[in-house]
């Protein structure tokens, strides 16, 4: 055995051989073309097709959008490229843009709607931040609260003492947001741990912490209202409201109200008790199984009767009811898709360790389930957002209404196809962009990993 | 819950008063009870505020309008409706109006859908993209605004019936803006037998695949059914109307005067919003194809394989029937969403239920709540006829588990 050891040394050393070059044409550039488009006869063929189709369209789009287009011009007839032609005419969308987006609503007073706009946004950045505490409070609010000094920013006027209330409110829940996102980010302490520390009760009994920060509330909604109370903005009618301004309220007021009333409608279609499983059911079914349209129809014909005497309900008001009806139902049934992935046992666990039925449910399923929801609750928003343009059937001029308006301007009269490319260009960037999101967020959240 | 021993020695607090308010059993009549409640008031107050409300505004009550001549024309329909008829006729004309637009745009789109979904799975990166962007695009924009932009895009800027365009450069398939017209078969006398014959021959075909499949299960041994599958379906009523002395006579549309006369023909609205339908579903039913194929696992394919499986029986006995499954809910709700968006055909002005119905005749005769509860019991009837379909057809599909 010994003198093997030194024979096994003295071997030369193995050296392999460099790895051969993959064959030629199954790398870099040209081995994906030849595997993705030249694999055989028959994709060769339909590539080529493929290339002269798209360079077919292209040609005809640029020659459409560019090359014939005049993008500066006061009427439609000055858009004319030849004595029988009228190229494509930017200039007219030009002039008419500020009313896509905010319809009709006057020149001077369309910051107020760009300004609710922008602390709406500001309200749900602290969402997206993993820093920020109490996010449920903060999403909360800005889906309950928010919605008044939104509806008194677009629509203005005097305020009734309700409204003086709701506004001051809603003022001190964004500052608090703002406060509470900044104090998160800069000492890790939330708002209310801040003002509990501050006051000096941190030392007191937990149950005794409340005080300071009711007290807190209140002095900052009163010392608001004393500052907006000489704030009053115009009153600018709601039959003015149009354009993307009008189809974002109509849609984010159905969104916001179908969340809360889907959840009700599919725990109760999941219910025990008769009465309440049948009423949901038929209330989903109905709603589900006829178009939006018709909702809508019902909704300017019959709602002026369901009214008691006296009342009177105006077209816009009528169409978001109609538009919360439709979407509660729809995501009633998202909801309960959410519920349903849920596994029985959690239920039962729940209910071993004494839990009541609210308790289970808001505590561990409604958590869970909307893990699963997310992504479909944002789908939702998505086909709501396209679906709000069926308003413009009843007469609302949201932005498929005001783009009808354009071609009825005598100054711009027939121009439909600039303003109609324009709309889907719109609707394109929202709904894609949403819909990239709910697929990140269906990756993320991890319900989308048994594929 | 009988399971449980425990709750037979319930503590004795549970009776009495305080009992019967913590009882589940009892609360839970209790709480139905005051839900069913509201219920009722909230119906009879929205029935007593409707009668108060219409009283006031002088409005007849009941059906009866339905008798009356609605008196209005309309523009396009297979029927033979004259502005006299009554109102029912009005409903029943929209009522086929919008079944004959949603069928066709539901067996268009369903084959548009599969070939783009096809598509989205090639190999071939260039056509896998164009269907992804064709997708896309479709998909977030909303169907109004795309039955707009067919209507006035292309369908609205057809050239008048002097100059209009042949298809193929055929005289009798010209398309302008009184629409598209097509020849139009005029049935004669004993063209029963070619439609018999054909019944028959579905009979026959059904008869001989069933053959084929019992006989492969006793003995293995296979047997195409295509060919006389064929046959039979198609081949038989070709004879027979060979041999009756083809029954059937064409009426071509020909250009008289301003318009053409004779034929079919089709609204250029219908034609865009079919368009649109069409174009717009399939990009839905795209995603379903795609996505039950892909549901399908790789093993299942290789396991077809080790058994010996030629390709295309891999395809047509493995991965289709498991495909299905996963294609076929979700594409019959797509289908409820075509007939619920033909709705939107409104906006262009073709004459469906909604248009007719919901729109003139309820302006004219102002019977919103029948005209209202009408049309929405149509569109309940055509959706849950589709789901109790649906069901059945989850219930037999369904994996039998263990």
């Amino acid at each position: 055995m010994t003198d093997l050891a030194p024979d096994i040394g003295n071997r030369s050393k193995f050296t392999p051989k460099p790895d051969l070059p993959p064959p030629p044409n199954t790398t870099g550039v040209s081995g994906w073309l030849r595997y993705n488009l030249f694999n055989g006869v028959f994709n060769s063929i339909l590539t080529a097709l493929s290339i002269i189709a798209i360079f077919f369209m292209v040609k005809a789009f640029y020659e459409w959008a560019f090359v014939n287009a005049i993008w500066e011009a006061s009427s439609r007839d000055e858009c004319r490229i030849s004595s029988t032609k009228i190229g494509t005419c930017w200039a007219g969308v030009n002039v008419w843009f500020t009313r896509f987006i905010y319809g009709r609503y006057a020149d001077a007073e369309i910051w107020r709607i760009n300004l609710a706009f922008i602390i709406f946004i500001i309200w749900m950045v602290p969402l997206w931040l993993p820093k920020i505490t109490s996010k449920i409070f903060i999403g909360l609010s800005a889906v309950l609260i928010y919605p008044f000094l939104a509806g008194y920013m677009f629509l203005g006027g005097e305020r009734g003492w309700f409204m003086e209330v709701m506004v001051a409110l809603s003022l001190t829940c964004f500052l608090f947001v703002l406060i509470h996102s900044l104090l998160c980010l800069t000492t890790g302490l939330g708002l209310y741990g801040w003002i509990i520390k501050v006051s000096g009760f941190s030392k007191k009994n937990e149950h005794q912490h409340k005080y300071p920060v009711i007290g807190f509330t209140l002095l900052t909604v009163a010392v608001v209202a004393f500052l907006i109370n000489d704030i009053t903005f115009k009153y600018m009618s709601n039959n003015l409201w149009g354009g993307l301004f009008l189809t974002l309220v109509i849609s984010g007021i159905a969104i916001a109200s179908a969340l809360p009333a889907g959840i009700i409608l599919a725990l109760g279609r999941r219910s025990k008790m008769a009465v309440i499983r049948v009423l949901c059911v038929a209330f989903i079914e109905l709603f589900r199984s006829v178009p939006l349209i018709t909702i809508l129809f019902m909704a300017t014909t019959m709602f002026p009767l369901f009214l008691p005497g006296g009342m009177v309900i105006n077209k816009l008001a009528s169409a978001i009811v109609a538009v919360c009806l439709f979407a509660a139902a729809y995501m009633a049934e998202v909801v309960r898709g959410g519920l349903q992935a849920i596994p029985k046992g959690q239920y039962e666990a729940a209910e071993a360790v004494g839990l009541t039925y609210w308790q289970a449910t808001v505590l561990i399923v409604m958590p869970q389930a909307l893990k699963f929801m997310i992504p479909n609750i944002v789908g939702n928003f998505m086909g709501l957002l396209k679906d709000t343009t069926l308003v413009s059937i009843i007469g609302l001029y949201d932005l498929l209404g005001m783009i009808n308006a354009v071609s009825h301007d005598p100054k711009w009269i027939g121009l439909h196809h600039e303003p109609l490319f324009t709309a889907a260009v719109l609707f394109f960037i929202g709904c894609f962009a949403m819909s990239k999101y709910s697929q990140h967020l269906e990756r993320s959240l991890g319900a989308g990993n048994n594929r | 819950m009988k399971a449980f021993p425990m709750s037979e020695s319930r503590p004795p607090s549970a009776k009495g008063i305080d009992g019967f308010i913590n009882d589940e059993r009892y609360r839970s009549v209790f709480y139905q009870i005051v839900v069913f409640g509201l219920f009722i008031w909230a119906v009879f107050s929205l029935i007593d505020n409707t009668q108060t409300n219409m009283a006031a505004r002088k409005m007849a009550v009941g059906f009866d309008f339905l008798k009356n001549s609605a008196g209005f024309a309309i523009a396009w329909t297979p029927l033979d409706y004259k502005p006299q008829d009554s109102y029912f006729f009005v409903y029943w004309v929209g009522v086929v109006n919008t079944l004959l637009l949603a069928g066709v745009s539901i067996i268009l789109a369903t084959l548009v859908g599969f070939l783009v979904g096809i598509m989205r799975l090639a190999q071939n990166w260039l056509v896998a993209q164009i269907a992804s962007w064709y997708v896309e695009v479709l998909r977030n924009t909303p169907l109004l605004l795309q039955i707009i932009f067919w209507y006035l895009g292309a369908f609205a800027n057809l050239p008048r019936p002097k100059q209009s365009l042949e298809i193929f450069g055929i005289d009798w398939l010209v398309l302008n803006n009184r629409g598209l017209y097509v020849p139009k078969p005029e049935v004669l006398e004993l063209f029963w037998l070619t439609g018999a014959a054909f019944v028959i021959g579905i009979i026959l075909a059904l008869w001989l695949n069933r053959r084929a499949t019992t006989k492969q299960q006793e003995t293995g041994q296979y047997v195409s059914t295509i060919l006389p599958t064929f046959a039979a379906v198609f081949g038989l009523p070709a004879l027979v109307f060979v041999i009756t002395g083809m029954p059937l006579d064409w009426s071509l549309p020909e250009l008289k005067g301003f318009n053409y006369r004779g034929g079919g023909f089709v609204l250029p609205a219908m034609l865009a919003v079919m368009v649109a339908l069409v174009v717009y579903h399939s990009a839905y039913a795209a995603e379903m194809v795609r996505a039950g194929i892909m549901s399908v696992n790789k093993g299942q394919t290789e396991a077809a394989a080790s058994l010996g499986l030629k390709q295309n029986f891999i395809m047509r006995l493995v991965i289709i029937p498991q495909a299905m499954r996963a294609i076929v809910p979700p594409m019959i709700s797509l289908w409820m969403n075509v007939v619920k968006n033909s709705s939107l055909a409104i906006a262009i002005g073709f004459p469906d239920l909604v248009s007719v119905f919901m729109q003139t005749s309820l302006n004219q005769s102002g019977h919103a709540v029948e005209i209202v509860a009408m049309v929405m019991a149509f569109y309940m009837t055509v959706s849950l006829t589709i789901s109790a379909c649906l069901n059945v057809y989850n219930k037999k599909i369904q994996i039998q588990e263990r």
